[in-house]
């Protein structure tokens, strides 16, 4: 059994590592018929991207073979492809600059885009988000727009005389009343490890807010985490949170899936999460989507809505021979009336990051984002380096301040620590010894 | 004549090959990783010396907390098991008449399911909200007793503890048993006609007999406890913030973060200590065989 164990573990592993140059060789017969292919991972694609790719080869007679990969196992496999200089044409990737840097060495792998006529119509804050040593390598083809903020039950809120908080104070008294009145003022999943962690970088715009320049001394290391005192004002508040009580008995154990149901029951009177949200209570629990409203997180009184403008974007490869194929693809992509089709037939987008699109927002929606149109500003996991490949940790971090074993400056210290060893080992010169 | 029967020596080249590339010279390398800064962010890898080790044993990381927790549940696991499995297996063998088979079977079904499986059952059952466990103590009336049983930084480990032993008692049952089936009922009957009671009978016959049972029983839930990563993974992942987590917990997260030189230093060390831990035990055994 063990040596059949044995032979098959073998053959497996051979397998592995001839495979990438199999598909070379099967790619190589296909460049006759002029296919690109496109790496990504699977829940970067959705359905109306590939009735496009069609269309694209109906216009042009290019095909584009798209390689989706499971997303637990994409970044191993373009990384095995990259390595080697079997990359595909084109490859998908999470856009932010320490991700580009850190994770796809982007300027060695990706080719220069800053000439395309799409850049000048993708939203600013988005290609800021493609570009390294200013040069823009890549396309982000996302609903960049989905901000994490508070969403309340606007019929509890009636019921008590509550009106929207401004400041941590209001907020704090808020949930005391709504505490007193016997509903659990905050339904905040701690159980799945992330959800709670975005109380602290999504704040990232009053940060920056209270300290103009920050997120730039940050990364060039001249200050820490841990001298912010904005940022530790947010962990104590947060703290003080969790021990009042307002994330009610059950925090630790609560699973982020089952959100939708107690807001939908009201057991629960507000919860952190993206403004799609409150359709998906109406669809599944026949709560009219209407009950809902939003404000955005008011801890350290901040008043300005969270964007965060990274998102799956697509690189074309450095080696690749359909550099020019691929290109014209991008650019069928970001045509005006492309963009709109990607938007009206993708449900999970309300908007898409380009101009010229018409969004699907709700009144509530259109009406809480105009009224941040000019008070917005960018997550600090995307504007900090070395923050998001950190996020479990920090949410580990975060419960074990929550239970008392830590205190809110050790959190800091902890990220400090980490994004050193990150900065180190990618020889950032801001951390050079 | 006899010599001709063996095989000769280039027969087990195959197996000795492949279980060197697969196996002794993989954890080689491990080794010599432990001594650099090998890291997913970075493609040179340099040589750093005791660094790593030095990183293990500093006080800004976690990982004496990491071993006090690894020893706990491993000193805890192994009294509660081979107290139950003990007690089951007595019971089992001249105490319960009828169905023996039934229920033999029934205590050690734990020890078959995968431990995903459990982590997802018992993940449920002692959900603080509506858990069987605090439904039940609430049915009863005592709904005091209700506990967060995964969640309550104190009692975690606990529960762990409590799984785990759930899983693996009706194991050791096993061991036991067939240990006990081995001792000659005679000795019994005569101890019972020189007036010995149960308790009597039990420490004079009983455990002595059972004794290589028990070490080998006490072998494997050492070793087992000190790799204890399944349960600890699908119940806590560690948490709540860090209070129930083990080494090899630990170990998998360094890996995670890319972290590959810490987390081969770590895993060595483990290597030596259960190797260390396992020569112990084994001569252990040996001298209690060259006494009998």
């Amino acid at each position: 059994m063990k040596k059949i164990a044995f032979v098959l573990i073998a053959l497996f592993a051979i397998l592995s590592v001839v495979s990438p140059a199999l598909d070379s060789g099967s790619r190589a017969d296909a460049r006759q018929a002029t296919t690109i292919t496109y790496l990504a991972s699977q829940d970067w694609i959705r359905q109306g991207e590939l009735d496009l790719a069609a269309k694209f080869e109906e216009e042009t007679g290019i095909h584009v073979d798209y390689q989706i990969i499971p997303s637990d196992q994409y970044f191993n496999v373009l990384q095995t492809k990259l390595n080697t200089g079997e990359g595909p044409d084109i490859f998908g990737g999470q856009s932010g600059k320490t991700d580009l840097v850190v994770n796809y060495d982007i300027t060695k792998n990706a080719v220069d885009l800053s000439d395309e006529e799409w850049v000048t119509r993708q939203d600013p804050l988005v290609t800021e988000q493609v570009t390294v040593d200013g040069k823009v390598w890549g396309m982000t083809l996302w609903d960049t727009s989905a901000s994490w903020v508070i969403v309340y039950n606007k019929d509890i809120f009636a019921g008590l005389g509550l009106s929207v908080p401004t400041t941590y104070d209001e907020f704090k008294a808020v949930c005391q009343t709504i505490k007193d009145s016997g509903v659990t003022p905050i339904y905040e999943p701690i159980s799945d490890g992330w959800h709670h962690v975005l109380w602290f970088p999504e704040l990232g715009p009053r940060y920056e807010e209270v300290t103009p320049g920050l997120a730039t001394d940050l990364n060039a290391n001249e200050v820490e985490f841990a001298d912010d005192p904005t940022m530790l004002t947010v962990l104590q508040q947060l703290k003080e949170m969790y021990d009042l009580g307002f994330f009610g008995e059950f925090a630790m154990s609560d699973a982020y899936a089952d959100g939708p149901e107690f807001m939908a029951n009201g057991e629960y009177a507000m919860t952190v999460r993206q403004t799609a949200f409150v359709n998906l209570v109406e669809s599944e629990f026949d709560v009219p989507a209407s009950t809902f409203g939003f404000f955005v997180m008011p801890l350290a009184d901040n008043q300005i809505l969270n964007v965060n403008p990274a998102g799956p974007s697509k690189f074309i490869y450095s080696g690749s021979e359909h550099i020019e194929e691929a290109k014209e693809y991008l650019s069928f992509l970001a045509r005006p009336e492309n963009l709109q089709y990607n938007l009206d037939n993708t449900p999970e987008f309300a908007s898409i990051n380009f101009t010229g699109v018409t969004p699907k927002y709700s009144e509530e929606e259109k009406a809480f984002f105009d009224a941040y149109a000019d008070k917005r500003g960018t997550v600090y996991q995307t504007a900090v380096n070395y923050l998001n490949p950190q996020w479990m940790e920090i949410g580990q971090d975060l419960s074990a301040m929550f239970i008392g074993d830590i205190e809110p400056i050790e959190v800091l210290q902890h990220i400090d620590q980490r994004r050193a060893d990150m900065a180190q080992a990618a020889s950032d010169a801001g951390w050079a010894k | 004549m006899l010599h001709n029967k063996v095989y000769p020596f280039y027969f087990t080249l195959g197996t000795i090959i492949l279980y060197m590339v697969f196996f002794v010279i993989p954890a080689v390398m491990g080794l010599g990783y432990a001594f650099t800064d090998w890291s997913r962010y970075s493609s040179d890898m340099n040589y750093v010396g005791l660094e790593n080790y030095r990183i293990l044993i500093s006080s800004e990381n976690n990982y004496i907390h990491y071993a006090r927790n690894t020893f706990l549940f491993t000193l805890n696991t192994i009294v509660l098991k081979t107290i139950l499995g003990l007690a089951f297996a007595l019971l089992l063998h001249n105490g319960v008449k009828h169905l023996r088979s039934l229920y033999r079977m029934i205590i050690f079904l734990p020890a078959v399911l995968p431990m995903v499986v459990v982590g997802i059952i018992f993940h449920s059952v002692l959900n603080p909200r509506r858990g069987l466990l605090n439904e039940l103590l609430r049915m009863v009336g005592l709904g005091a007793w209700t506990q967060q049983w995964l969640t309550d930084p104190k009692l975690a480990l606990l529960s762990i503890i409590g799984v785990d032993t759930w899983k693996g008692a009706g194991y050791i049952m096993v061991i036991l048993l067939a240990g006990l089936q081995t001792i000659p009922a005679e000795y019994y009957e005569a101890a019972q006609i020189d007036g010995a009671n149960a308790l009597a009978r039990l420490r004079h016959i009983t455990i002595p007999l059972l004794r290589p049972a028990l070490i080998v029983a006490t072998v494997l839930n050492i070793l087992y406890g000190l790799k204890i990563f399944d349960t600890v993974y699908v119940l806590t992942n560690g948490g709540p913030g860090y209070s129930t987590e083990v080494l090899y917990t630990a170990i998998f997260k360094e890996f995670s973060k890319g972290r590959y030189g810490v987390g081969t230093a770590l895993s060595s060390l483990l290597f030596f200590v259960m190797v260390f831990i396992g020569y112990f035990v084994i001569r252990l055994m040996e001298q209690g065989r060259t006494h009998d």
